[in-house]
């Protein structure tokens, strides 16, 4: 069931996960689309995601964006602007970004774009922003490229990134931090869910599985807000498959701090339903490193009793798949 | 002991690779029912091709581990270039005992031919060559008039039949056990009856028979097919023909509800084998390869310079019976031995996906059913009143629906 809908305010709003936004060029929604998609929203009961580009809105906008209970996501120049309940908000930013600004942090969801090179030289930077934000998201952004050398690095930076967390921890802090933490307070799977619980309206008026689908291709579209307005319903053919019970491998796993990616899934392996080896190794390299933490922790205090991460023997679900 | 003719089960069924050659997409005919869209006489496989192909398989040992393989010659037509499967089967032997491959020894070549070629003196002599590791299906639908109704050649629409009918004695003589494959069209059910039995009469002891899984049924033709499918199950029973003979229409297998956890793998191999074309492309089966598609880009998961693209290959290998279908076919009473097609599925599919199953032949599948549990019933009677039920069911041969 649809609980949020995201809107791109802007063909250059900025982009917070795994695919980049190639669009240069500004093309702001139209006012006409922006209240519509608001109304809509309100009709279904679904929470709203503002995402903004990087340059200020018309004050019109402003105030048709605060007739509506929301979430904001814009890039960091952004936070230098006056946006209302700005710790609900999000922050993105690239790690090229992290490198020359002088932000000062105070508290906020900050989600940190970037390379797997960045993430691999650039641990100790990463490491410092824990106690100045409420949240830290790392997304990698060239995850389908990770090699098993790669993988190998990835278990070293995590487990440096996590001594530091454990200190955190240890010294009375509770940083959120979506690779190590994320695993250890999920009791369920926590996935992105685009196209069952959230869609995206773009600036063209229409509706797609989520912001990457309308980047790679806007004839992707689902829906417009106007035939949507009338029938409340969208094209989406073979929906289901979106699902997590409709996802062979998925459905048994308990990676459940991973994203899902269903674009990533899509483009690695032409299903939406089936992550690539890199999705699961990285997101069980991930769980792994968070089993060990959460085991560090305990040596020190008394820290969630009632979770388990079991120990496991592979890190791709699908060597086992002939178990389940 | 009463005989009863059952299917035999393919050669290392289950543990076997199957790999195919598409060595050209030209054939001699032009079968109304065929679902190759896109034959034509320019992709002919080279030897360069053919031979990479090879070099790269072999050359891969650990990536392929199944015990036996199927090197598999298709088209077109694949006897149209015998010249070229002859110099691979001889570099395949080569390769093969030059690497001390673990299927040497464990190999067969496998051929489905539209017969026409048979005796011709480059084929015979293949066959002389490689008859200890070979197996040959030739493709005959039944009586002229139901053969001519489809397999034509393409330029003439000239019926087939005289020049495949001529080569059954000599294949029969040289693979006595060879089995046919007949296809169903809408437009071939009056003729089911008498086709088997046709066939039955050149001493074909095995007909494999499907329906084909596109959509092309009309409606009222499930109801024909059971009228069909009811008198050749009198026919075969009142002659005495299941003794000797084999209709793979009738299988005590199938016509059960399935349960959604234990009887839950994919009913066809696509994934599991790999097909090669001209181009040098692969295939998770030669169903993706364009000129199999009516309506979907070909789905190529590598070619013999980079090799396979293993994230392609993971959504065929997780597939599982109850993602892709609907659930009408989960409720299904009769499900077992609804068969289908990857291929067909993921060209028939309203997106890019191979996890959409076309319910096409339900009807039909359902009519084969009914049909089927009289077949059954009748014979197990007739048996009974023979006071031969009891050794009959400790001794007869069980057949297993195949998967392709």
């Amino acid at each position: 069931m649809v609980q949020y809908l995201v809107i791109l305010l802007d063909d250059t709003s900025v982009s917070y996960c795994h695919a980049d936004n190639p669009n240069a060029e500004r093309k702001l929604i139209s006012i006409e689309h922006l209240k519509a998609g608001i109304h809509e929203a309100m009709r279904q009961n679904w929470m709203i995601q503002f995402v903004y580009p990087d340059y200020e809105l018309p004050q019109e906008y402003l105030d048709v964006i605060d007739t509506i209970d929301h979430h904001d996501i814009f890039g960091i120049e952004k936070s230098n602007f006056e946006v209302e309940n700005e710790n609900d908000s999000v922050r993105v930013m690239d790690y090229s970004q992290l490198a020359t600004a002088n932000i000062q942090f105070s508290g906020g969801i900050l989600v940190l774009r970037l390379a797997k090179k960045d993430l691999f030289e650039g641990d100790d930077k990463i490491a410092a922003l824990l106690p100045k934000v409420e949240r830290l998201n790392i997304v990698i952004t060239d995850l389908d490229t990770f090699t098993d050398s790669d993988i190998e690095r990835y278990r070293t930076i995590l487990a440096k990134i996590s001594e530091k967390v454990k200190a955190l921890y240890l010294g009375g802090a509770t940083p959120q931090f979506n690779l190590l933490t994320d695993r250890i307070m999920l009791s369920k799977p926590n996935h992105c869910n685009a196209g069952v619980e959230n869609l995206t309206l773009a600036p063209n008026g229409k509706f797609y599985i989520c912001p990457a689908f309308y980047y790679s291709n806007p004839d992707n579209s689902i829906g417009d807000i106007k035939s949507f307005h009338e029938t409340s319903e969208l094209q989406i053919p073979n929906q289901q498959l979106f699902r997590l019970d409709y996802a062979p491998l998925c459905r048994h796993c308990d990676a459940y701090h991973c994203r899902r990616c269903v674009w990533l899934n899509r483009k690695t392996t032409l299903e939406v339903n089936t992550p690539s080896r890199e999705q699961c190794v990285v997101a069980h390299t991930e769980r792994e490193a968070s089993r060990l933490l959460l085991a560090e922790i305990r040596e020190k205090a008394t820290f969630m009793p009632e979770t388990e991460i079991k120990e496991i023997n592979y890190n791709d679900p699908f060597e086992v798949r002939k178990e389940w | 002991m009463i005989k009863l003719k059952g299917r035999k089960e393919p050669w290392q069924s289950g543990v076997a690779k199957n790999i195919t050659f598409i060595v050209t997409k030209d054939c001699q005919l032009a079968c109304k029912y065929c679902y190759l869209v896109g034959k034509n006489i320019k992709e002919r496989m080279s030897w360069d091709t053919a031979k990479a192909f090879i070099d790269y398989v072999l050359g891969h040992e650990d990536d392929f581990r199944e015990e036996s393989v199927i090197w598999d010659f298709i088209g077109g037509e694949p006897f149209l270039e015998i010249e070229l499967i002859d110099k691979i089967c001889d570099y395949l032997k080569l390769r093969m005992f030059e690497l001390n491959h673990h299927w040497f020894n464990s190999y067969r070549f496998n051929f489905s031919t539209n017969g026409i070629n048979y005796h011709t003196p480059e084929v015979q002599a293949f066959i002389q060559k490689n008859r200890e590791h070979l197996s040959i299906g030739i493709t005959i639908d039944g009586t002229e008039k139901k053969h001519d109704l489809n397999r034509v050649y393409k330029i003439t629409e000239k019926g087939s039949y005289q020049d495949v009918v001529k080569n059954i004695p000599l294949w029969l003589e040289q693979f006595p056990n060879a089995g046919t494959k007949v296809t169903i069209s809408s437009a071939d059910i009056p003729y089911i009856t008498e086709s088997v039995m046709h066939l039955y009469s050149l001493s074909i002891h095995e007909v494999n028979i499907n329906v084909v899984f596109e959509d092309v049924w009309q409606e009222g033709d499930d109801k024909k097919f059971e009228e069909q499918l009811m008198t050749l199950a009198d026919t075969i029973i009142d002659g005495g023909w299941y003794q000797d003979y084999a209709c793979s229409f009738f299988s005590e297998n199938i016509g059960k509800p399935m349960d959604p956890e234990r009887d839950n793998q994919n009913w066809c191999g696509a994934g599991k084998m790999l097909s090669v074309d001209a181009a040098g492309n692969l295939y998770p089966c030669t169903r993706f390869a364009q000129y199999s598609l009516r309506e979907k880009k070909a789905l190529i998961i590598g070619n013999i310079k980079d090799g396979i693209n293993q994230n392609l290959l993971r959504p065929f290998l997780t597939l599982d019976r109850t993602t892709q279908s609907p659930q009408k076919c989960l409720e299904c009473e009769v499900a077992s031995g609804c068969a289908w097609c990857q291929g067909e599925n993921y060209d028939a599919a309203k997106t890019n996906t191979i996890y959409e199953r076309s319910t096409a032949i339900c009807l039909m599948h359902k009519a084969r059913v009914r049909a089927n549990n009289y077949y059954w019933n009748k014979l197990f009677r007739k048996l009974e009143l023979e006071e031969r039920r009891e050794e009959f069911e400790k001794n007869h041969r069980k057949s297993n629906p195949s998967i392709c």
